[in-house]
């Protein structure tokens, strides 16, 4: 019985996307006509190898959302990670290395937070401006630490078997990569819809005055919102990094970008209070295949970008015809 | 109690006037480095390095104090370099004329900014950062991601040539914007009502103001405004190309508000944004005096925004708390 509610729920929660929906379907059907070779195993494990990077920043950035900010600061972060973790392999092995990583990720999402919740920048505004001058210092460390340089895995000394098999490794037909972004995704969702703090999020985002008044720790879900972000944008780089094998101090610049983009087009509103971790891997969806589709079908990758953007807007555009 | 209104008083100027605090501060110090810093040369080089982006903030201040916000300028900026470039290289146009079909695509742009923001009541960062995203793709796509330089001659001359002798063109169209942009806001009906927009949308429309169309009329200008940048910046380097604007818009918006123009819309003026884009000419001019590598500059820039914005909002708690 409450299997049968469950399976109602999230039904309806995707049909409510059906344009979203639609749209991938559309695309599939049209490219799978036109190019046979999308349906090859090859290119599947291609695309399975794609929900890396992106799509774990989006699912940090649907938080922020969600909770009624934004957070630009992920191209600094993303950057700043990289850099660090891969410069520190050599001295301090990989395990601590990545851990680090991850350590920075939070410490610069919890320092957002701070910077927000110490001046009561409340406004979406205020926090695009902050975040964007946070992308600016992370991303001016980034640039410190390699003086400009790329690092190269081939110039490492130490071990970076965990690393490889984060970029490249598989299990069965599924790469690592797809593995360790369903089991964020299993979680998060889980996080949003279950605990106190998943709803409080949503609460923060619809209303803050109401949720404070209900009593519910609204500076904490502010720094919970941060925080998770700037941890799955480390997840995201360590993923990126991994497959790439190089490291470069401006490695981050667009995805702050793409994972808004992900998010809004996947349903998530940006005025807050409403969307779900599922709606972004709609998103995500949408966009890997798009440009999938799009390279198979010859079309440059300059138009892809404009494709990208006219996406957005019009993505937006209909969200905000939607009544609420 | 007298020490205490002082100290209160010397925080609401420094709340207040704290981009031109930061401008004066910059000033003060490098009267005491030995660099090249207070010649003619370098005082007038600055302000033909900061003329596009004051340009470009002009046209921002006009959308910000009506409640809105344009990210799209970067995109407008290059798109519309390029197309003045190409349209005289491939076509032998005439450069006026190409310069007049560049302004009206920039027009065009800002009209479908206006159309999705104030008639369809989207958010306007948003939608906006899309647009410059799809024209930054346009302007790789004109030019195969590659500059493209002008053949012919005087089109450079536009923003380099010198009708003032030792003055740039550049900054002398700069300054006469300003002049028509500080009229236009302070003394005109349009301008009250670009005002009256931003502290209360309803109120405006219930005072008869013709909300929609005033709104609507700040993206275009602002959109022509930005073309207008992109022309100047194209003819300044004689080159047009896809990456001149990638973080231009926000760094704009940004200094917009550093300068004490509100985001949340009807507080400042273009003094304002003037200043508060000087405070990031002066200081880059002011690091490149004294070799500050690149990486230093781009944290010294962060820091600044982050400051100055934490600053604003902390204020506006203040006040909040107050009432």
């Amino acid at each position: 019985m409450n299997m049968k509610v469950d399976i109602k729920k999230f039904t309806t929660s995707i049909f409510r996307d059906y344009l979203v929906l639609v749209a991938i379907l559309a695309l599939i059907l049209v490219t799978m006509v036109v190019e046979p070779r999308f349906m090859s195993t090859q290119n599947m494990t291609n695309i399975f190898r794609q929900f890396g990077p992106l799509s774990l920043v989006s699912l940090g950035m649907t938080f922020v959302i969600i909770g009624g900010f934004i957070d630009l600061s992920v191209a600094g972060i993303f950057s700043l990670v990289c850099v660090v973790t891969v410069s520190l392999i050599d001295p301090i092995g990989q395990v601590p290395a990545m851990i680090v990583g991850l350590l920075v990720g939070i410490v610069c999402g919890l320092l957002n937070s701070f910077l927000l919740l110490s001046s009561g920048a409340l406004t979406q505004a205020e926090a695009l401006f902050i975040t964007f001058g946070m992308s600016m210092i992370t991303g001016a460390f980034a640039l410190f630490i390699t003086g400009g340089m790329v690092l190269n895995f081939s110039d490492l000394a130490g071990n970076f078997a965990l690393f490889t098999a984060i970029g490249s490794g598989t299990v069965g037909l599924f790469p690592i990569s797809l593995i360790i972004f369903s089991v964020a995704l299993v979680i998060l969702h889980f996080f949003q819809s279950k605990t106190i703090m998943g709803r409080t999020i949503c609460l923060t985002g619809g209303n803050k005055t109401a949720a404070r008044l209900t009593g519910l720790s609204v500076n904490g879900s502010i720094m919970m919102i941060y925080a998770l972000s700037g941890f799955l944008t480390a997840l995201g780089a360590i993923n990126q990094f991994s497959r790439t094998t190089t490291a470069s101090p401006t490695m981050g610049k667009g995805f702050e970008t793409n994972a808004i983009l992900a998010v809004v087009v996947g349903g998530t509103t940006l005025k807050g209070g409403k969307g779900s971790v599922l709606r972004t891997l709609m998103g995500t969806m949408l966009i890997i295949l798009m440009s999938n589709c799009l390279n198979l079908l010859g079309v440059s990758s300059f138009m892809q970008n404009v494709t990208k953007g006219a996406i957005l807007v019009i993505a937006i555009w209909l969200d905000n015809r939607k009544p609420l | 109690m007298n020490r205490n209104t002082l100290l209160q008083s010397a925080g609401k100027l420094i709340s207040k006037q704290k981009a031109l605090i930061a401008v004066l501060l910059m000033l003060i110090l490098m009267l005491f480095t030995q660099t090249n810093f207070y010649t003619p040369f370098n005082i007038v080089d600055m302000l033909n390095s900061s003329s596009i982006l004051l340009i470009l903030a002009f046209g921002v201040t006009m959308t910000v104090i009506s409640g809105g916000c344009d990210l799209s300028i970067g995109g407008v900026l290059v798109v519309s370099g390029i197309i003045a470039i190409r349209l005289i290289n491939d076509l032998n146009m005439n450069i006026g004329l190409a310069i007049l079909i560049s302004l009206i695509f920039g027009a065009g742009v800002g009209f479908i900014n206006g159309f999705l923001v104030v008639q369809q009541k989207t958010e306007p960062f948003i939608i906006t950062l899309g647009m410059g995203m799809t024209l930054t793709g346009l302007a790789q796509q004109l030019t195969n991601a590659r500059p493209v330089t002008c053949d012919n001659e005087a089109f450079t001359m536009i923003s380099n040539g010198k009708i003032i002798p030792g003055v740039n063109n550049l900054v002398v169209i700069m300054l006469v914007i300003l002049v028509i942009a500080h009229y236009v806001m302070r003394y005109t009906q349009f301008g009250r009502s670009m005002y009256a927009i931003g502290g209360d949308y309803e109120v405006a429309r219930y005072s008869g103001i013709n909300v929609v169309f005033v709104k609507w009329a700040t993206f275009v200008i602002c959109g022509m405004l930005a073309a207008l940048a992109g022309v100047l910046l194209s003819s300044k380097l004689n080159s047009g190309s896809s990456i001149y604007g990638e973080t231009t818009a926000l760094i704009v918006n940004c200094a917009v508000v550093v300068g004490g123009v509100s985001f949340a819309g009807g507080v400042g003026g273009i003094p304002q944004a003037a200043l508060g884009l000087l405070v990031f000419g002066v200081l880059q001019n002011a690091m490149n005096m004294l070799n500050v590598q690149s990486f230093a500059q781009i944290l010294t820039q962060g820091l600044v925004i982050v400051a100055i914005i934490w600053l604003d909002s902390y204020s506006r708690k203040v006040k909040r708390e107050r009432v």
